[in-house]
């Protein structure tokens, strides 16, 4: 561009103030707030009285907590399934929808969409019914199958629990990605399958030597959306289980809401998010400086 | 060449798998649909069969006592304040990250990022603190300041992808007659962003409609409380009557499925639009 220099100054100040509105909201009510949560984390408060200073107390005390580590872990546990039975499993549904039965591939986007429009307090209230002891319907479905030794009531017993949470989390989440991964395979270009398809290849391989590398860039963008939603989740947690029995489901968020709101112990509750983002960023950073060394996240 | 396809036992095989799956996802909401025009005796007979006879008992038994009523009223007052706030902000920033490239412009799009990968609840004590300082503690306003704030990132990125599709002379045109670059905004950019930012706002309604944790936190009277918050305290109380409690939630989620039968387009290009950015 050749813009004298007045020019490129007046369009500085025009950004600036185009972007100023959002500045300040996010400032004032995401920026503001994190800063907040580590000055809050230094202090003993029951969210009434005088604040106790207490040093890096709360960080001890977090630190020998086995129900923090527990559910940052579980966290994990989301983030790793999210990649397999969200990321992947949408990525291989979308490869069907757009290269095996392209007809109705709008008629199933629209259905596998459904549960990413609803709230997710109707949807996990809905899974209770199914995961109930007495009549849910996944007991009744090994029952069918003649597997009696399996019902159980799901959610109410510790060894379950979680995994029938991961198991909702999965069918809830799942067509967001079916989305985003129908528009990326769409996009790769007819005539790198043809001539595939004149050395013979199969849909296998064709999924997994053209499609797989070619929609690198969604499958990167992808996992890291399922791994920042994973590290984020709430509201299935809450509804489903509330993080119980006995610990057995809970995630940092639920675990965070308890300590704040229920047992008002608000400076550890803020130390529980601030740490939590903390080691979040500590591991991204990480990442991102493996991936660059290794030169795989070239083009991101 | 267009070679056509024939249908082989493949496409058979696949078609049948993705249908019993998607049957698999959507259940709990055709159960849902079909279990409320029954009443409670019949559910209770047998809880997953068809209803045999059509009864509207249920939706009168959620209607009634008019507490779903309240809470939707609440929900739609804090859809309709977050979502203009948020997509009022986000134009006028997703329209500065397209047009202006500024040096300091990666940082800003890095800081964005950053902040759509924080936890909501990592703020959720800081907030209540200064919520109640500022007297907005279990108020609507309240819930929809932050709500729009921590929804303002991804629509920045949702209005910078349309902006993106502008033609760079149509600005440079009107650069060149002189007008200001307000007025460039005003009156060149934002007629045809128009149907961009009803996009935004469709599925902004739908997240702010949805949202738990913010409501469930910052409300705590009753006659404010939102849908879905309302909703778990409803379905407490009518515990022993099903149809009536799975009336009440369909009805929680009926206006985002609407939407979605509506605007499809629409909501399938906004989040294609905003998640391509990451």
């Amino acid at each position: 561009m050749s813009t004298s220099k007045g020019f490129a100054s007046s369009h500085n100040r025009a950004a600036l103030l185009f972007l100023s509105p959002a500045f300040l909201l996010i400032a004032a009510f995401v920026a503001y707030p994190v800063v907040y949560a580590g000055w809050l984390s230094l202090f003993r408060w029951d969210g009434a009285s005088a604040p106790v200073f207490q040093g890096a107390g709360n960080f001890v005390r977090l630190a020998g907590d086995p129900i923090f580590w527990r559910a940052l872990g579980r966290n994990l546990l989301v983030a790793l399934s999210a990649m397999v039975f969200q990321v992947f499993l949408a990525l291989c549904i979308a490869y069907c929808l757009v290269r095996i039965v392209p007809a109705f591939s709008r008629i199933f986007l629209f259905f596998y969409l459904v549960p990413v429009m609803v709230s997710e307090i109707c949807i996990g209230l809905l899974w209770r019914f199914m995961y109930n002891p007495y009549f849910g319907l996944v007991n009744a479905a090994f029952g069918a199958l003649g597997l009696d030794g399996l019902k159980r009531g799901w959610l109410g017993e510790s060894g379950t629990a979680f995994s029938a949470v991961v198991v909702v989390m999965s069918f809830t989440y799942l067509g967001l990605y079916v989305l985003l991964f129908v528009a990326a395979v769409r996009s790769v270009p007819e005539s790198v399958y043809e001539a595939a398809e004149i050395d013979g290849a199969g849909h296998f391989t064709k999924f997994f030597s053209i499609t797989i590398p070619m929609v690198g860039d969604a499958v990167r963008a992808n996992s890291l959306l399922a791994i920042i939603g994973s590290l984020k989740t709430f509201s299935l947690v809450f509804v489903l289980t509330n993080g119980g029995p006995n610990h057995a489901s809970e995630v940092v968020s639920t675990y965070l809401y308890k300590m704040g709101f229920g047992s008002f112990e608000m400076g550890y509750a803020a130390t529980i998010g601030f740490t939590q983002m903390l080691l979040t960023a500590i591991g991204a950073w990480l990442v991102f400086r493996y991936l660059k060394r290794a030169g795989v996240g070239g083009r991101t | 060449m267009g070679a056509v396809r024939r249908w082989t036992v493949t496409n058979t095989v696949v078609l049948v798998l993705l249908t019993l799956h998607v049957l698999l996802v959507v259940f709990p909401f055709i159960w849902m649909i079909y279990s409320t025009f029954k009443t409670n005796k019949e559910f209770m007979r047998s809880v997953w069969s068809f209803p045999r006879s059509f009864s509207l008992d249920a939706y009168v038994g959620a209607w009634s006592g008019g507490a779903l009523g309240g809470y939707a009223v609440n929900s739609l007052l804090i859809m309709a304040g977050a979502t203009i706030i948020t997509v009022v902000v986000a134009t006028l920033a997703g329209y500065a990250l397209a047009v202006y490239r500024p040096r300091w412009m990666p940082a800003v799009e890095l800081g964005l990022t950053a902040a759509m990968a924080i936890p909501a609840y990592v703020a959720l004590v800081p907030l209540v603190v200064m919520l109640r300082g500022a007297g907005l503690l279990d108020t609507h306003m309240g819930v929809v300041l932050p709500t729009a704030a921590f929804n303002v990132p991804v629509t920045i990125f949702i209005m910078q992808a349309f902006f993106n599709t502008l033609p760079r002379e149509l600005f440079d045109a009107a650069r060149m007659d002189g007008a200001s670059e307000w007025s460039i905004f005003a009156r060149v950019a934002l007629p045809i962003a128009r149907p961009a930012m009803f996009t935004a706002a469709i599925v902004n309604m739908i997240w702010v409609w949805n949202d738990f944790l913010f409501p469930v936190v910052f409300i705590n009277s009753p006659a404010r409380k939102t849908l879905p918050v309302g909703l778990t305290d409803f379905v407490g109380e009518h515990i022993t009557n099903y149809p009536v409690m799975l009336a009440a939630i369909l009805f929680a989620a009926i206006a985002p499925l609407v939407l979605f039968i509506f605007f499809e387009r629409q909501i399938t290009a906004a989040l294609l639009g905003g998640a391509v950015k990451e």
